[in-house]
């Protein structure tokens, strides 16, 4: 009895705030899975940002004693071939997989904006030129294009943020481009243009604004794919290099040769890479099922 | 009368055994059958002249002869094991400036043609620049500076003149690195399809696939080889060919592949495998570049030496089984390295670590660093594990003396070239030597002027002691030279030894007559008397 | 209408090809070190006399547009130069591995559609429910997990199981050695093409059943199931092909990672080494190589959709 009224008395002077977490509820209830993904990469970005303070090790320090020390009280998650502890290593590699995913998502997003604004906007022979590029950027497979770039920039955490992000591009200056076009003919555009308006200011007042959602499906999507593919090419040697911890190289020839004496040394990074892209990608779904206009209402 | 009788018997009994083991010791030795290697890598190219690597020594140094060579069934190489190969017979003359070889005769290189003395003048005159053929790489040329020409006289006696005394001259002779090339074959034929007078002919090779060798019917030496072939399948991933061998696919690991933690691994998965455990002489080192300032100060360099902990690269990447040693390899795996004794007077190997960080700290402070001002530097090495993983080690331990560390990995590919360049600050090296003699390790590595010199350490009076040495015979009196060197060498900080590496090679029960060699990895490989016992 | 809609698409994909391959050409010559340097490096051994000769011997010393100028010219002509590294002829090191990798994608291909498709299916007639739930769970958890992970993991539960691992050391002899050997490999590039497959059926499955003649149909007293499987499905499997298309072509993605991991040596395996030694005749004869199989076959599954959809105009 007493608790009904004392969540009514709380319910009262903080409608505003109930309302808010109630919209959260819901939307946890609809979408229980994107609930579930946003908080795996709630977690990733909280390990990343914190690293330094959540981490029970430096991540880089050796010791002799700990070395292939399995999981136990002293390493939650066992120690590396130079006595590590792979659990602070983990935590700091959530730095570099985000970093990678965020910043060649954003990158990519940038620059494929642009590309579709300009696309859509003037058409033309520039377009026709730029989508010709595009079809050919698309015509390899993810993997090889950041492989062929990776190979050729030489490995470094901004030049894999480059490579990954280049594939991205087509994607998004596509997306745009085709939104664009039907944005153009608009009532509100045209009248837009009738008061004056440059061209500049219509595409960031009203065409930008507009082309928002796809957008974020795109990155949200980019994002999972990001995280693995940079997985993909550190394991393959040609990522983001040492000292830096990350979840790729934890996984390649060092700890692929000490497998069947710590199998730990492969089975927590390779979690940790899974849990985190299947985050982004129920994260991504839910967002995409949330903007799509035919799933409203 | 009874018990006479049955001493009698005993003694037949255990006469008839014994007669009974030697015979099957004898008739043990079968022939035929294919031995299947594991590889760790596609070889670069099938020229062992070209090439600095043992993959592609391993495989090939069967295809070929030389004029002398290591006994193969002794473990540890020196001058008292060299043994006639092509040469039958040599002798040295004016005192030791030349030395002549009395070849075989009757031998025939794989596509038929006559060995004869052209074929020895033509090989030399090739790693000497002096013909029209060309090596597009010559790694020991350096090894021949004191070779003044090689000259044949009939076709079956081919003299070396020396440009100074050099008794150790012999012993480059008789490394796997130092096989006769037929005169008729262009470099470019040797590289993809080599030729040789050897027990095996090269088949074929597949990148990243296999490397075929097959049996030389027509081979000089009688009954040789007993195997019909040996193949080698290539797996990149160590864990990958280790599982295979242990599964029974394979008949021998690739040589220094078994690492002590694998092998740890291995021998309980696999009890019944034989593994020789063995010094590869190949040496992880730190290597400092002298003209890269602030290390062009030699306290620097000296406070670095002393934050090492040796003991602590030892228990983890060799489960305290590593050997400590200066340049050269101590016995009993080596000849020519100084012995315990000796070596815990060299400056920096004091097992007291905390004292030597201490002084390294003092030092360091000295020169303005410490907590508040730390050097930041990039710590070089090759990209693959057995770089990687010891200088992760290093990197942690030039933390304790003010010295951030980044590792800066270089493909494969491209870490010789840059070290050679001198384009680091500081590197983590390891260093094969071809040959366990002084002559090979100074002259290559810690001459003036040599291109595997990659620190630039050059002093004259140095390189006087090195020609002292090399001029003077074997004895009690070069090895006292020899621990000299090595040991200013060593407190010079000219590439600071962290540990001379061990590893196991395993086989298979049923593989005989294969001793594994201690003190190189490039000289035992030759196969002609292995046989499969199964 | 049709016949200049093919010379259009067909023209479209030789330009999109010779862009590709100005692409290639130039971002492989951005790469950091050359083949030269490389084979002084492994020597530890640098003399830049011999350099210029090696250069010269090796064509690397002319001006990049003589360069490409020779590469297009071999390509036309199947004449694809000699891999520095082996100096065997591209064509011969590139040949025999296509076979290899043709079989595990295919292979992989056969399982993605095995199980992509009617799990698709299922999932989107049975929407929403707990079953669509789980399926969508596994299919994400599909296309989450690392493939060289999942590859590791089927290593070592093969070596605690069986005390054995797969290893490819010959040619197989018989047809089942061979199946088995590419058995576990297709297996782990497959989970992840059927994860993409069953997840784009079933959006593809519920986009249809949304559209107006399926409810016509309902309307007029189809039984559930006969709508799902007839009509739905029908018109879902149209998307779904050009999927299945592209997925195949796309493959090579997660190839690269298995045969590596299982030491296959078929060319995606050969073009990670090939990256890693620098051996620019291989790995833009490859990359080129991959590029026109994806073209050829997104011009195939326009031209399948063309011909089988009756609705779509053809123009750009």
């Amino acid at each position: 009895m007493s608790s009904i009224e004392n969540s009514e008395e709380v319910g009262r002077n903080k409608t505003k705030n109930r309302s808010k977490w109630y919209r959260i509820k819901r939307l946890c209830q609809t979408y229980p899975l994107g609930a579930i993904g946003s908080f795996i990469v709630f977690l990733v970005v909280f390990a990343a940002v914190f690293a330094d303070f959540v981490a029970p090790y430096d991540p880089t320090t050796t010791s002799a004693k700990m070395s292939l020390s399995p999981p136990g009280s002293d390493m939650l998650f066992g120690g590396d071939m130079m006595g590590r502890d792979v659990l602070s290593r983990i935590i700091h590699g959530a730095r570099i997989s985000l970093a990678v995913g965020i910043g060649s998502t954003l990158l990519g997003g940038v620059i494929g904006t642009i590309i579709g604004l300009m696309c859509g906007y003037w058409m033309g022979l520039f377009d026709l030129l730029i989508q010709r590029i595009i079809d050919m950027m698309q015509a390899l497979p993810l993997l090889v294009m950041a492989l062929v770039m990776a190979a050729s920039l030489g490995p470094s955490l901004e030049n894999t943020i480059i490579a990954i992000s280049i594939p991205l591009v087509p994607q998004v200056a596509r997306v745009i481009r085709s939104n664009v076009l039907s944005l153009r003919e608009l009532p509100f555009v045209e009248a837009a243009r009738a008061v004056g308006m440059s061209d500049l200011r219509i595409v960031f007042r009203h065409i930008l604004p507009n082309t928002l959602a796809p957008l974020i499906v795109l990155g949200t999507a980019q994002l999972g794919s990001a995280i693995l593919t940079e997985a993909s090419l550190s394991f393959l040697g040609l990522g983001v290099p040492e000292p830096y911890p990350s979840w790729g190289r934890m996984l390649s020839e060092s700890a692929a040769e000490y497998v069947r004496v710590a199998p730990w040394l492969v089975i927590f990074p390779g979690i940790a890479i899974s849990a985190a892209v299947f985050g982004a990608n129920l994260m991504g779904d839910a967002v995409r099922d949330f903007l799509d206009p035919r799933n409203q209402g | 009368m009874r018990s006479n009788l049955f001493k009698a018997l005993a003694v037949a009994v255990v006469s008839a055994s014994c007669f009974g083991i030697i015979s099957t010791a004898a008739l043990a030795e079968k022939s035929g059958g294919i031995l299947k290697f594991y590889h760790r890598g596609t070889p670069p190219s099938g020229s062992i002249h070209e090439e600095a690597t043992s993959s592609t020594l391993v495989p090939y140094m069967s295809v070929f002869n030389n004029l002398v060579m290591f006994d193969q069934a002794k473990p540890v190489n020196s001058a008292e094991t060299i043994v006639p190969d092509l040469a039958k017979s040599w002798a040295w003359g004016g005192d030791k400036t030349k030395v002549t070889f009395t070849l075989r005769k009757g031998v025939k290189f794989h596509d038929g043609k006559p060995f004869t003395a052209k074929d020895v003048v033509c090989t030399w005159n090739l790693i000497l620049g002096n013909s029209k053929a060309k090596l597009r790489k010559n790694p020991r040329k350096s090894w021949y500076k004191n070779l003044a020409s090689v000259e044949a006289s009939g076709d079956y006696e081919v003299t070396f003149n020396l440009k100074r005394r050099q008794p150790a001259f012999l012993m480059l002779l008789a490394s796997g690195y130092s096989p006769v090339y037929p005169c008729h074959v262009p470099p470019k034929k040797m590289r993809t399809k080599p030729i040789g007078t050897g027990p095996f002919k090269f088949v074929s090779l597949k990148q990243n696939e296999h490397v075929k060798f097959t049996k030389n019917k027509d081979y000089w030496k009688k009954g040789r080889p007993l195997l019909d072939g040996h193949e080698w399948t290539i797996i990149k991933s160590r864990s990958t060919r280790v599982l295979g061998f242990i599964a029974g696919k394979f008949d021998m690991s690739f040589a220094g592949d078994i690492s002590i933690p694998i092998y740890k691994d291995l021998i309980k998965q696999a009890p019944h495998a034989i593994c020789e455990k063995h010094a590869t002489n190949v040496s992880t080192n730190l290597i400092v570049n002298q003209f890269k300032p602030p290390f062009d100060n030699g306290k620097i360099r000296k406070a670095m030496v002393l934050t090492i902990d040796r003991a602590s690269f030892n228990k983890i990447l060799g489960h305290g089984e590593f050997i400590m040693s200066g340049a050269m390899l101590p016995p009993p795996h080596g000849v020519w390295g100084m012995p315990p004794e000796v070596l815990k007077n060299v400056a920096g190997y004091h097992p007291d670590v905390a004292a030597n960080r201490a002084e390294a700290r003092k030092i360091m402070k000295s020169l303005g660093y410490g907590p508040d001002n730390r050097l930041k530097v990039k710590v070089a090495t090759r990209n693959i594990a057995i770089y990687r993983d010891p200088a992760v080690l290093l990197i942690d331990h030039l933390k304790e003396i003010f010295i951030d560390g980044e590792l800066d990995t270089v493909e494969t590919s491209n870490w010789h070239a840059k070290v050679a360049r001198k384009d680091y600050q500081v590197g983590l090296n390891l260093t094969g030597i071809g040959v366990d003699d002084p002559d090979a390790m100074f002259y290559e590595n810690y001459a003036c002027g040599s291109q595997r010199n990659y620190t630039g350490y050059c002093k004259e009076e140095m390189m006087k002691l090195f020609e002292k040495q090399s001029m003077m015979d074997n004895g009690p009196e070069r090895m006292k030279l020899v621990y000299e060197i090595d040991k200013k060498l060593q407190e010079d900080a000219a590439r600071p030894i962290i540990a001379n590496n061990v590893r196991y090679n395993c086989f298979q029960p049923y593989v005989k007559g294969f001793k594994t060699q201690t003190n190189s990895l490039y000289n035992g490989w030759r196969f002609e008397d292995i046989y499969l016992d199964k | 209408m049709l016949y200049s809609y093919l010379i259009q698409r067909f023209l479209l994909m030789f330009l999109t090809l010779l862009g590709m391959s100005i692409i290639i050409f130039v971002l492989l010559r951005l790469v950091p070190g050359n083949i030269v340097d490389i084979m002084f490096d492994s020597a530890g051994f640098v003399d830049p006399d011999e350099k210029k000769t090696i250069e010269k011997e090796l064509g690397l010393d002319l001006p990049i547009y003589e360069q490409y100028y020779h590469w297009i010219v071999g390509l036309i002509s199947f004449d694809l130069g000699f891999s520095y590294v082996s100096e065997m002829p591209a064509v011969d090191e590139i040949g025999p591995r296509i076979p290899i990798t043709a079989k595990l994608a295919a292979l992989s291909l056969f399982f993605s559609i095995l199980f992509g498709l009617p799990l698709g299916v299922i999932s989107a007639v049975k929407q929403n429910t707990a079953l669509d739930y789980a399926l969508r769970v596994v299919s994400l958890s599909g296309l989450s997990l690392p493939s060289f992970w999942l590859a590791l993991l089927i290593l070592m539960a093969c070596v605690s199981y069986t005390g054995a691992i797969p290893i490819y050391t010959e040619t197989p002899e018989t047809l089942w050695d061979e199946l088995l050997l590419y058995l576990l490999p297709s297996a782990a590039v497959g989970f992840r093409a059927s994860a993409l497959i069953m997840r784009l059926t079933r959006s593809s499955m519920l986009e249809v059943m949304r559209q107006d003649y399926i409810r016509t149909a309902m309307s007029k007293g189809a039984s559930d199931n006969a709508i799902n499987y007839k009509h739905a499905l029908r018109n879902a499997v149209l998307p779904v092909t050009t999927i299945v298309g592209i997925e195949a072509a796309f493959l090579i993605g997660g190839l690269i990672i298995t045969e590596t991991v299982f030491n296959i040596p078929g060319v995606a395996h050969f073009l990670v080494e090939a990256i890693l030694m620098r051996d620019y005749p291989i790995v833009q004869s490859l990359v080129m190589f991959i590029a026109i199989i994806v073209v050829v076959i997104n011009f195939l599954t326009d031209l399948a959709y063309a011909a089988l959809d009756p609705r779509i105009k053809y123009s750009d």
